[in-house]
């Protein structure tokens, strides 16, 4: 089955996704009418739209039938692909990553930081991390009445958090949030490398440049740890062996690029759009307040409702099916995590926002072997700024308009004006 | 009549613990109980604790 054009259309334009509804509302009806059929927007190659919760679980389940790595991760242009190639050597993925690879690579890279990111070592962290949310909060308030919690918090809590376990001095913060925002928000004047609406073609060169900035300053980090190993985790990259070697210069650089910068970006999103939520919603607010043991579920529902990730490609390695539908060898998938939290057959009332889901099977993190590395200290970060911040706080209400990225990957709200008063 | 094996699925990542088939590579032989498993185990795939795992309905 094919989707109508306007609908594949929707789902892939930066735009749609900046305003919000009209994304929602093209997955209502795909998931309704036509949940596992096949889009092909203008300049694309055709696509499988996965936008059922269950069906992404079946697909994220078979890590050796759905390949990350085989064509792009992520959605791009066909006039696209033969650059990339020809940039990378012949990869499909300009960033050679944890979320590119398939098979023994990704469980050698993946087990060199993953011992450091469990609920156990991050326990460890947990005072550091009071700290860091310690200080944003205080500075938070020093603004009061009103602030952008997008971009006076939100982008940099995390971005302290990331450095800090990641071993990046603090000084050199703005430049990875300005090289994280051009990565990922390469459609948006505001946040990409030229500052300027740009074509697919500049849009490519825009990231071929920052990802030279980031080599050339992740190459100088590489000598320093080699010479003097920590426990951070950059230091654990730096000093990785498989099978007796390093890992080679796309390896490592890759692997710097996706905990630098999906390390914080996702959560800054998450975190921005769980304050759009509250400030929309002053019972909620007052739910909070009166039990605060509710923090963990409204980190969860944050996480669910801005869906920080809008998506994955995968492809199929050889033919199968997917909930009885035949899918042949070499297509491309994309997986909605958009659409999958706000799937009616998993979640009552998906597009409110609500604290009472239990369990909340969001599934922003993704699934099976390829599941967010992450996703432990975001949740214990997230927690812990809401922690330190909500006894200061007697309201909040938006001062403004927020206003999403122009993004249809990994985006949410660059601009949350809120209004607040303190206890 | 010996009860039969049960797995536990993990609620962050879908890994599943089969007690029929253990856990080797983290020591734990197969045919080991849930309860029997260390406390202080955690997903390999993803972390979460041991007791972040529900059982798995089985039919």
């Amino acid at each position: 089955m094919q989707i109508p054009a306007n609908l594949a259309q929707t789902i892939v334009d930066s735009r749609a996704y900046a305003a919000g509804d009209p994304v929602d509302e093209a997955f209502r009806t795909i998931r309704a009418e036509m949940p596992l059929a096949v889009a092909e927007p203008e300049g694309m190659e055709p696509f499988w739209v996965v936008s059922r919760h269950a069906d992404i679980m079946t697909v994220e389940k078979q890590p050796d039938i759905f390949h990350n790595g085989d064509k792009s991760t992520f959605l791009t242009l066909k006039e696209m692909e033969p650059m990339v190639r020809f940039i990378t050597g012949g990869e499909p993925n300009l960033v050679r990553s944890l979320v590119s690879l398939d098979g023994q690579e990704h469980k050698d890279l993946r087990a060199v930081v993953f011992p450091s990111v469990t609920p156990k070592a991050l326990r460890g962290l947990e005072d550091d991390i009071r700290k860091i949310a310690k200080t944003f909060v205080a500075e938070m308030l020093e603004k009061a009445p009103e602030c952008d919690f997008a971009t006076d918090v939100a982008f940099l809590y995390p971005l302290r958090v990331i450095m800090t376990v990641l071993g990046v001095p603090q000084e050199d913060e703005p430049f990875m949030l300005k090289l994280t925002q051009e990565l990922f928000s390469s459609a948006d004047p505001e946040l990409n490398r030229d500052r300027k609406e740009v074509n697919p073609a500049e849009a490519l060169d825009g990231l071929r440049r920052t990802m030279e900035d980031l080599e050339a300053y992740f190459g100088v980090m590489t000598e320093k740890f080699r010479a003097n190993p920590t426990d951070q985790v950059n230091s654990l990259i730096a000093n990785a062996k498989v099978n007796g070697e390093y890992l080679n210069r796309r390896q490592l650089m890759g692997y710097y690029i996706i905990a630098a910068t999906a390390g914080h970006d996702t959560t800054s999103n998450t975190t921005a759009g769980a304050m759009w939520a509250l400030a929309e919603r002053p019972h909620l607010f007052e739910q909070l307040k009166a039990d605060p043991g509710k923090v963990n579920a409204f980190v969860e529902e944050s996480i669910r409702w801005v869906v920080p990730v809008k998506h994955f490609m995968r492809s199929a390695t050889q033919d199968t099916e997917v909930s009885g539908q035949k899918i042949k060898a070499g297509d491309w998938m994309m997986l909605s995590y958009q659409s999958a939290n706000r799937d009616e057959a998993v979640f009552d009332d998906p597009f409110d926002y609500r604290i009472d889901r239990e369990p909340n099977r969001q599934i922003a993190f993704g699934y099976g072997a390829h599941v967010c590395l992450g996703q432990h200290l975001a949740r214990m970060e997230m927690r812990i700024l809401w922690e330190e911040l909500f006894p200061h706080l007697k309201s909040i209400e938006l001062a403004g308009t927020p206003q999403r990225t122009i993004s249809n990957f990994v985006c949410g709200p660059k601009h949350v004006p809120i209004r607040f008063t303190l206890n | 009549m010996a009860e039969p094996f049960k797995r536990y699925r993990c609620t962050y990542c879908g890994q599943e613990y089969d007690e029929a088939e253990g856990w080797p590579e983290d020591g734990i032989a197969p045919g080991t109980r849930w309860e029997d498993v260390p406390d202080d185990w955690y997903c390999p795939t993803c972390g979460a604790e041991k007791a972040d795992f529900e059982m798995v309905e089985i039919g």
